[in-house]
């Protein structure tokens, strides 16, 4: 492996590693959360949260919103947080540069 | 500028103005108008990315959406002065409700049937046409302790986006 890749692959660990905080943290702030998606990206943590209580898109388009990095809440990396109701799931057109809904990967994280 | 952050300056413009007009010599419908769209661009500001070259889309309930996001991040919590999660989520459900009815203080969802700050509209079924300006706008009470919390929220928001 070279040093590039190890720094690739530290970076991605650490933005997975965000990801599954904001996970966890997100379904005990709103339990009405059904399913967490991950889009692997190795700038800024990408979630997709399935929540029957949000409007919805309403022309079926996924717009996130952005938050900035917060060092000091364990929150090092950018993130994108997008929101969509159950029906929604697998349909609705994904952000530019998320890829298909085949790149998700699904977080479980215990309540 | 970005246009996050130009979007995010606007918002803050807004709310100077409403804070500004908050004053009995002038009709009320002024400092709604201001109110919404400060939370129109504050939600605009956040739905762009940093490093965004084009104009943010159109977001379907973008202030709602946003709030909706806003509750599940700690940093924002605790930028507010919430030290735990449970009241700071109770907080923000909590200004749910009225944030959709400013929402809908829009134009494009109020036409021209339905209250809005902008516009004079045909209410009915009486037929009759009222101005903006000889409106109370009871459902958005500013002594109210929702709508005291919901400016709050849009203040610090506003505060800590700089």
């Amino acid at each position: 492996m070279t040093q590039g890749n190890g720094l690739h692959n530290g970076r991605r660990a650490e933005i997975e590693r965000q990801a599954r905080l904001l996970a966890r943290d997100n379904r005990i702030a709103e339990p009405a959360i059904t399913r967490v998606l991950w889009f692997p990206d190795n700038e800024e943590v990408r979630l997709l949260e399935v929540d029957d209580t949000v409007p919805s898109t309403g022309d079926g388009i996924i717009h996130p919103f952005y938050f900035r990095p917060s060092p000091k809440d364990a929150l090092p990396s950018p993130s994108a947080l997008a929101l969509i109701r159950p029906e929604e799931f697998g349909k609705a057109k994904l952000p530019p540069n998320w890829g298909d809904w085949s790149n998700a990967i699904e977080l479980e994280t215990e309540r | 500028m970005s246009w996050r952050s130009a979007f995010l300056l606007q918002a803050q413009s807004d709310n100077r103005v409403r804070r500004a007009i908050n004053s009995g010599h002038i009709e009320y419908a002024h400092q709604l108008h201001y109110l919404q769209m400060a939370t129109e661009k504050l939600a605009k500001g956040f739905a762009t990315p940093e490093a965004e070259v084009c104009p943010p889309a159109k977001v379907h309930h973008a202030f709602v959406r946003f709030q909706h996001a806003l509750k599940r991040r700690q940093d924002i919590q605790h930028q507010l002065g919430y030290p735990k999660s449970d009241s700071f989520t109770w907080f923000v459900k909590s200004v749910l409700p009225l944030a959709e009815k400013v929402e809908h203080l829009a134009p494009n969802f109020a036409g021209t049937t339905q209250p809005n700050p902008e516009y004079p509209w045909q209410a009915t079924p009486a037929h009759r046409v009222i101005a903006p300006a000889e409106f109370e706008f009871p459902e958005f009470d500013a002594r109210s302790p929702e709508m005291a919390r919901l400016v709050w929220l849009v203040d610090q928001l506003l505060r800590i986006v700089t």
